[in-house]
């Protein structure tokens, strides 16, 4: 398990030991990783991995049986809900299909004191402006992620907090969003968004947290998740043997790939292969890091084999 | 606090849940009084205010289904990340937000009492309604309709099942509390609902006065309102 925390007091949110049982199960256990202010970081893993627990006890609308959660410094039960600090959108919160998506952003803007001007500007910037007048009740999904973060950004928070957003928008939309929260990362403030699907939020997030079974199995930097993926090295040579032989002798694997055309050596890195090779005269043809894609680095962290 | 009203009025006011109650209130202030003006004896004092009296249950519901739907619908959760004010005093002032609906809309279902029953009571046999014996059953209603209708918010709230609340409701008003006089003559008076009825003139009070119902039926609203306020602030929200 790779883990690259921060320490609690910089995170913006902070998570510590956290645990959420429900009578016997264990939906999140002995969770702990740190989300830093001024990116994106993507919350992932696959269906019922614990994601949605995880942050209703991270925002505080749940209790966790142990461990805690913090926000800017602060235990979250310590807080006043505040939507200029912490904006919210998950599967809990929803909008009541008999109300318009207007009176439901109207009843958030009056309970947070926030003026009536950011109910307006919030349905212009999700484009539900000329959706506003209708029930709820007859949206489309993705028109109800559409309102779900609009309640979320009512506050602009400096901490945002979204489960599974990329759910039911359009290509268009999914683009709009990444934009939105690149957008957002770049003044400083802090996105953590939930996923099942690494591709789908690879292009926007800075930081990864892949949990499953409840479990962390991966904090870092999404480049440190694509170096996961690079696994051996693929060499071309006139002469293998002397190649094979001198990366066994300096502690690498090998393997005949491709008909005995190139070799794959693990466990010693392109750099020492290119040195080695150098050092005992041997000409390369080719010189390659074999690269898994990042879909595989995920499900090699999801595999409930390696997780066990 | 204000801004707290001000956001769960809102809300109750901006679905079809209200027009609904009204509408049920409406129509019940009108058949009591039709029903019992043309098909009882209306001698004393107390038949004739029973019906001008006023229905407090349907503030219950009102409110009871207005919480517990809070949770159905899932509109607990944003409210409480946004309030700024912990889950306690939310619910206290989604409480306030339904109390004064609940008197806007027995306020139209007294009007309708009144508007509808005053003329066909002054035909009646026996002493007529004074002033006074008026303004006990108007003001009664009201008051036991805001009670009913903050009662009906602190149920909603523990149960959050708007399905059980609604049956179980309805069962203790209709089943459980008549079949208290079983027991005892006076026995249903004591209940929340009971207690209710008797402030709101439909039920002669035996042993509570129109004052003593009144303190009753503010005491079970407090004790519900409190248990209610301890079980948000301790209970996850989703």
């Amino acid at each position: 398990m790779k883990t690259n925390r921060m320490s609690a007091r910089a995170a913006a949110i902070a998570v510590e030991g956290l645990t959420k049982r429900f009578g016997e199960v264990a939906a999140v256990e002995d969770l702990s990783f740190t989300v830093r202010p001024g990116a994106v970081t993507g919350f992932l893993g696959p269906n019922g991995a614990g994601k949605t627990t995880a942050l209703k006890a991270i925002v505080g609308l749940s209790r966790p049986t142990a461990g805690r959660a913090l926000i800017n410094g602060t235990p979250v039960e310590a807080l006043a809900p505040d939507s200029r600090m912490l904006g919210v959108y998950i599967e809990a919160c929803g909008a009541h299909p008999g109300r318009s998506a207007r009176d439901h952003l109207r009843s958030l803007a009056a309970l947070a004191g926030l003026p009536r001007r950011r109910v307006e500007e919030m349905l212009a910037l999700v484009g539900l402006e000329h959706a506003a007048r209708r029930r709820v009740g007859t949206y489309s999904m993705g028109m109800r992620q559409r309102l779900g973060l609009a309640s979320a950004l009512l506050g602009d928070p400096v901490i945002l907090v979204l489960d599974e957003p990329l759910n039911g928008l359009d290509p268009q939309g999914i683009r709009w969003l990444r934009t939105l929260l690149r957008e957002r990362a770049a003044s400083g403030k802090t996105v953590l968004l939930s996923s099942h699907v690494l591709m789908e939020v690879a292009q926007a997030v800075d930081d990864v947290v892949v949990i499953h079974h409840g479990r962390l199995r991966h904090q870092g930097s999404i480049e440190d998740l694509e170096r996961l993926g690079d696994v051996g090295v693929f060499a071309s040579t006139p002469t293998r043997e002397r190649l094979a032989m001198a990366a066994v002798r300096a502690g690498g694997r090998v393997e005949l790939q491709d008909g005995g055309v190139r070799l794959l050596i693990e466990g010693i890195d392109a750099a020492q292969i290119g040195e080695l090779a150098h050092a005992e005269r041997i000409v390369l043809h080719e010189l390659a890091p074999r690269s898994g894609s990042l879909e595989d680095v995920f499900f090699d962290l999801t595999d409930d084999k390696v997780a066990a | 606090m204000t801004a707290l009203m001000r956001g769960e009025l809102i809300k109750a006011a901006t679905t079809r849940t209200w027009l609904a109650y009204t509408a049920l209130g409406v129509v019940l202030a009108a058949a009591t009084v039709i029903i019992g003006s043309l098909t009882t004896d209306v001698v004393r004092v107390s038949d004739k205010q029973g019906v001008i009296s006023g229905w407090p249950v349907v503030l219950l519901l009102f409110g009871l289904v207005g919480a517990a739907g809070e949770y159905r619908h899932r509109t607990a959760a944003p409210a409480a990340l946004v309030a700024g004010r912990d889950r306690g005093v939310l619910l206290l002032a989604r409480m306030g937000a339904y109390a004064l609906a609940g008197l806007a809309v027995a306020t139209l279902m007294t009007a309708v009492s009144l508007a509808l029953g005053l003329p066909l009571l002054s035909g009646e046999p026996g002493p007529g309604l004074g002033v006074g014996d008026v303004v006990a059953v108007a003001g009664g209603s009201l008051v036991a309709a805001a009670l009913s209708a903050t009662m009906g918010v602190a149920v909603g709230a523990l149960l959050r099942n708007q399905v059980a609340g609604v049956v179980g409701a309805l069962i203790l008003a209709f089943v459980v509390t008549p079949l208290l006089t079983t027991i005892s003559e006076t026995a249903q008076e004591y209940t929340p609902i009971g207690a209710a009825v008797v402030l709101a003139g439909a039920l002669d009070g035996e042993a509570l006065s129109w004052f003593a119902a009144a303190l009753l039926l503010a005491a079970w609203t407090v004790a519900l309102v409190v248990v209610a306020i301890v079980a948000e602030r301790r209970r996850d929200l989703a």
